[in-house]
């Protein structure tokens, strides 16, 4: 009897619906959601107001010092009375870190990336994830410490060594590799089996021996360089690329993967080694994913402040000459940072609106290359959808 | 090429793949076991009887008997180093008078090393700064200063092409002859029964508040200051961010608006933080004046906006991860859509949605650039929940900044230092460990 009634009454509810009702439910439906997607389109409002506010500070500057000045100078005073504002020498500092960051992390991410995608057993995968989420989940700041505390002294202690080391630890095995791979193709078109393998000893007793002078001769220049400060835009580069490391290594993985198993197999089938197939099919058609991933990677690299502001000495000066990595630098981010502190009082003034200036230059880098990315990730999905 | 050119490419080309995975994992050991091992440190260390009386006068903890019997067998072998002093000062007024300017100097060297080493001398006035009213609290850094009351430290600016040497020259043989020669031996010899050290474990680290800018003391302001920023952030964040997420996996239809909503996300996901510092200030405070200047709440709000993009896109993926079937199931069955969404749908998909909050509640914990001009102080006491709407407060992220690069003795309290970041290191990695497990459970149990 109960069990009846019940079923009775759920059939009203869903089947036989009054008018009144189902105008009711159509409200409730609609409210629902508009309520849905309010909030959904209030992220798309934050981003306008961040590029309100940010713009609405930024122009009081360019109204009171014109653009020339920022762009074009590089004596940065603000402090002074009055003050000179040129932040050539801090945008290029911000260059010279990003792109630092990305000659490291660049290779090393896309090498870390085919591994995990298409190298290691899954298994092994397993484990190597987890070290690339931690590595990404650790704070800045505690990077910016490390930095500051453990690598710059021993940067500035035994600079030169280190360097030799990295550069023979590095290279030689790259150095080995050239020489192996350069006499094979040198001898490659003589056909007589034995001239061949005469000259290919030859050669390679050569090129070994140009190997070994050159590994010594760069390694002993290296060590004697002096590195006057270890708060440098070396050390902030290294340190950088390792946090832009697991951006790139996850998003090109994505991009890798992406890529269907039948171009791999079509590849092997023709008698393509594995690092054949990865370098001449897979990696152009995941490219353009990689190169989305290098610029998400590049931007994190780009917009990060704590390593930078803690670790790159703050000297606002283009570096002599202008590719040594090994003196101070000063960059965007730290500059907001450690000067909005002091400008802050005396809002209104240029000190204070050269700041959002800065911050307005970096979010149309990072509006610009994050539009750019995107739009490469949907044409990649396109076309390989497509095939 | 031949055959066995074309192995070796492959074989390094693997290598090469696993050399940079195998490096990344390097980086992340050296970057972790120095703080770790360091942050230690802080807790476990070898204290002096400094530290004992330290514990006792500021914070009312110890056992004042034991303290009174160590302090009276230090003090007996205190005695007689003063003793010693007292016969050199008497010594120093019957010198000739420029003999006596000489070792003036060098004996207030002297003086303020030893002040340094075991506190006020006899006779000093009480110091007003707390750091100088106790000696050395480790024994470490004992050690340290013991070094340096017995070795003048000069440089070597002959040579002026490479950077100054520092050399040490001994103080006992620049006053042999006199009345303070024998204090050196003395020292170095019972320096252990003056300090009385032993192994300390001060657990008072995480839960003390500072005294006297984190000279003595722990770190409880900081803990509690990003334990409010973090979880305020959360709420305001998390259902939006869930909210969001259902909206665009189960309602939105594929068009311009939507297109353009989603370009909105990823772009909010690529603004660099220090922006996001800039437009809570901008917006939160000099805009909508929340609070009159920094604040809890302002740092909140400026790290929801900076965590939602990746509370959104964990959420949506978590719900696209929900099987077909179970909809279907749902729909088949006769409840409405959004019945299914919230009976169904968001049940199963909660534990990937948690997963994503509690990677950004890390996230929200360790970042420091939108809370410098928005919410954190470098000193101040623990605020309590009342406070969070007015006042700014210390946190883990922004204290290690400001301890390392901005505080007047920054590398005489390295070991604090050190526990911040550990502290930090382990509050986040924690909670990202527990997402990857949790997150290894799911796909176990969407596997079946």
């Amino acid at each position: 009897m109960a069990g009846e009634s019940v079923g009775e009454s759920n059939r009203s509810n869903a089947f036989v619906v009054s008018a009144r009702k189902r105008t009711l439910q159509k409200v409730a439906k609609i409210a629902g959601e508009s309520v849905l997607f309010s909030v959904a389109a209030f992220v798309a409002l934050i981003v306008l107001f961040i590029f309100y506010f940010v713009t609405r500070d930024a122009v009081p500057f360019f109204q009171l010092r014109g653009f020339s000045e920022f762009f074009t100078s590089s004596n940065w005073y603000p402090a002074d009375e009055p003050g000179e504002f040129g932040a050539l020498a801090i945008i290029y500092g911000s260059l010279m870190v990003t792109l630092g960051s990305a000659i490291i992390a660049v290779p090393m991410g896309v090498a870390a990336a085919i591994c995990l995608s298409d190298i290691l057993p899954f298994s092994v995968r397993q484990y190597a994830k987890p070290v690339i989420e931690m590595l990404a989940a650790i704070p800045s700041v505690a990077f910016g410490f490390f930095a500051l505390v453990i690598l710059a002294p021993l940067m500035q202690n035994s600079g030169g060594p280190m360097l030799m080391w990295a550069w023979w630890i590095l290279v030689s095995p790259f150095l080995l590799l050239a020489v192996i791979v350069g006499c094979d193709l040198l001898t490659a078109s003589i056909k007589e089996e034995k001239r061949r393998h005469q000259l290919y000893v030859l050669l390679m007793i050569l090129f070994g021996l140009i190997a070994v002078v050159l590994l010594f001769k760069v390694g002993s220049v290296l060590n004697g360089i002096q590195i006057l400060t270890g708060t440098n835009a070396l050390n902030v580069s290294i340190i950088l690329s390792f946090m832009a490391l697991p951006t790139i290594v996850s998003v090109s993985e994505d991009a890798l993967q992406a890529v269907g198993r039948d171009i791999r197999e079509g590849s092997y089938a023709l008698g393509a080694t594995r690092a054949e197939t990865i370098i001449k099919t897979i990696l152009p058609a995941a490219s353009s994913g990689i190169l989305a991933a290098v610029i998400l990677g590049v931007m994190r690299a780009l917009g990060e402040t704590m390593v930078v502001w803690m670790a790159s000495g703050n000297s606002s000066h283009i570096p002599e000459p202008w590719f040594n990595y090994l003196e101070a630098i000063r960059t965007l981010t730290a500059t907001i940072a450690g000067d909005m502190g002091e400008a802050d009082q005396v809002t209104g003034s240029a000190r204070f609106h050269v700041l959002f200036a800065m911050g307005l230059l970096l979010l149309i880098i990072s509006f610009i290359s994050n539009l750019v990315s995107e739009r490469i990730v949907v044409r990649q999905r396109k076309i390989l959808s497509g095939q | 090429m031949n055959i066995g050119t074309r192995k070796i490419l492959d074989r390094s080309f693997t290598a090469v793949g696993i050399g940079s995975i195998v490096v990344m994992a390097l980086a992340l050991m050296i970057i972790v076991v120095p703080i770790v091992s360091n942050g230690i440190g802080a807790i476990l260390f070898t204290g002096t009887i400094e530290h004992r009386k330290m514990l006792r006068n500021e914070f009312q903890r110890g056992n004042v008997q034991n303290l009174a019997s160590e302090v009276a067998s230090s003090e007996r072998y205190r005695a007689r180093l003063y003793e010693m002093l007292t016969t050199f000062e008497g010594e120093l007024e019957t010198m000739a008078p420029e003999k006596k300017r000489e070792y003036m100097s060098q004996y207030s060297q002297v003086k303020t090393a030893l002040q340094a080493l075991l506190g006020p001398l006899p006779g000093d006035t009480t110091p007003m700064l707390t750091r100088f009213k106790y000696g050395q609290t480790r024994w470490e850094k004992a050690e340290e200063k013991l070094h340096e009351l017995l070795y003048e430290s000069k440089w070597d600016n002959s040579n002026a092409d490479i950077m100054g040497k520092e050399y040490f020259v001994s103080r006992a043989k620049a006053f042999e002859g006199t009345a303070l020669a024998p204090i050196f031996p003395y020292i170095k010899t019972n320096l252990r029964e003056m300090l009385l050290p032993e192994f300390t474990l001060y657990w008072g680290f995480i839960t003390d508040s500072s005294v006297d800018s984190h000279f003595f003391g722990g770190i409880w302001p900081e803990i509690k200051g990003t334990f409010f920023l973090a979880i305020g952030a959360m709420l305001f964040a998390f259902p939006l961010g869930v909210v969001a997420a259902i909206y665009f996996t189960e309602y939105a239809k594929p068009g311009f608006l939507n297109s353009m909503l989603r370009s909105a996300n990823s772009t909010l996901a690529g603004v660099p933080s220090i922006v996001f510092g800039m437009f809570g200030l901008a917006f939160f405070i000099n805009t909508l004046r929340v609070s009159e200047s920094k604040s809890v709440i302002a740092g909140s709000l400026t790290l929801a906006i900076m965590i939602l993009p990746t509370i959104i896109r964990s959420a949506e993926e978590a719900i696209l991860a929900v099987p077909k079937m179970y909809r279907e199931a749902s729909l088949g069955l006769g409840s409405t859509k959004w019945n299914t969404i919230a009976t169904v749908i968001i049940p199963a998909a909660l534990p990937g949605i948690l997963t994503g909050g509690v990677i950004s509640l890390g996230r929200a914990a360790g970042e420091t650039a939108p809370i410098i001009f928005t919410a954190a102080v470098s000193v101040g006491s623990a605020i309590g929940l009342a406070d969070v709407f007015s006042s700014p407060t210390p946190a883990l992220s922004w204290n290690i900044y400001n301890l390392a690069s901005e505080h007047e003795a920054a590398a005489q309290i390295r070991h604090v230092q050190y526990g911040m970041v550990l502290a930090l290191v382990t509050i986040v990695l924690l909670l990202n460990l527990s997402a990857i497990v949790l997150r290894a459970r799911i796909s176990k149990k969407l596997k079946g």
